[in-house]
């Protein structure tokens, strides 16, 4: 699945370390999200979305298929 | 990282540190070594040396789960395992001076209760894991066992057929070390698809 998680990060100036403390997840599974090597369960993409003000399916992108 | 590979070095320059004092003790010692230093020495050996391949292949520990969670986990896990360090020696040693059986069973399950906190200490971790470092754990303790399985089965087939002979008390005991080694061979394939 694409995201705009990492653009969004950045847009905040947080580092992928600041933003896992925010969502009290690890820095490693932030880069796999923004990496697209894993989808975060609906409660975790509920919290991104939540912390960056936006619907999650303005965040997260079904891949073409 | 830079940090990662020095941690890295020294462990491999303390693993073959150990390595060169278990072997050349041992020949220069007349009659070698008593076998429980020299066991010791040789167990540091490995220990450092796969420490050193873990700290290269794995990602930073920093970097797999919050500050407050691997901070729990040391606090909980390295007691538990310093424990069993002493008493296995302690019940390894009692045993060769003790007869009666009920006591000699109480001695040999002195370790059991530090092993148990260990574990305990372990499944605390991959509870409060995030969700994809759980994925990870799950994963790796799963595919390790069913290695270690297939290893036992194998093993069984063969020992029933009496192609081999492994004694009871050792293949008992090394399911436990097998799988946990396994499971950082496994954890370094299965965490590297997410890095």
């Amino acid at each position: 699945m694409d995201s705009r998680v990492r653009e969004l990060r950045e847009a905040q100036g947080w580092s992928q370390g600041e933003l896992a403390e925010r969502l009290a997840v690890s820095r490693q599974t932030i880069n796999a999200i923004e990496t697209g090597k894993y989808d975060p369960s609906l409660p975790l993409a509920f919290r991104i979305a939540r912390l960056f003000g936006h619907p999650i399916e303005a965040i997260f992108l079904p891949a073409a298929e | 990282m830079p940090r990662i590979s020095r941690v890295s070095r020294n462990f491999t320059l303390a693993g073959l540190a150990a390595l060169v004092v278990a072997i050349g003790a041992g020949r220069l010692v007349p009659g070698g070594l008593p076998d429980f230093v020299s066991g010791v020495l040789y167990g540091l050996a490995i220990g450092f040396l796969l420490g050193a391949v873990l700290k290269a292949r794995l990602p930073d520990p920093c970097d797999t789960a919050t500050p407050a969670l691997r901070r729990r986990y040391l606090r909980e896990f390295v007691p538990a395992m310093a424990a069993y360090v002493v008493l296995v020696m302690l019940s390894v040693w009692l045993l060769k001076r003790v007869d009666a059986p009920a006591l000699r069973a109480v001695v040999a399950l002195m370790p059991v209760p530090a092993v148990a906190l260990a574990l305990r200490a372990i499944m605390r971790f991959i509870r409060d894991a995030d969700e994809l470092q759980r994925r990870i754990e799950l994963e790796a303790v799963s595919i390790a066992t069913a290695f270690v399985s297939l290893g036992y089965l194998t093993a069984g087939f063969l020992q029933s057929a009496k192609v081999i002979d492994v004694p009871a008390s050792a293949a008992m005991i090394w399911v436990f070390p097998l799988i946990c080694l396994s499971y950082a061979f496994v954890k370094v394939a299965v965490s590297r698809r997410y890095a």
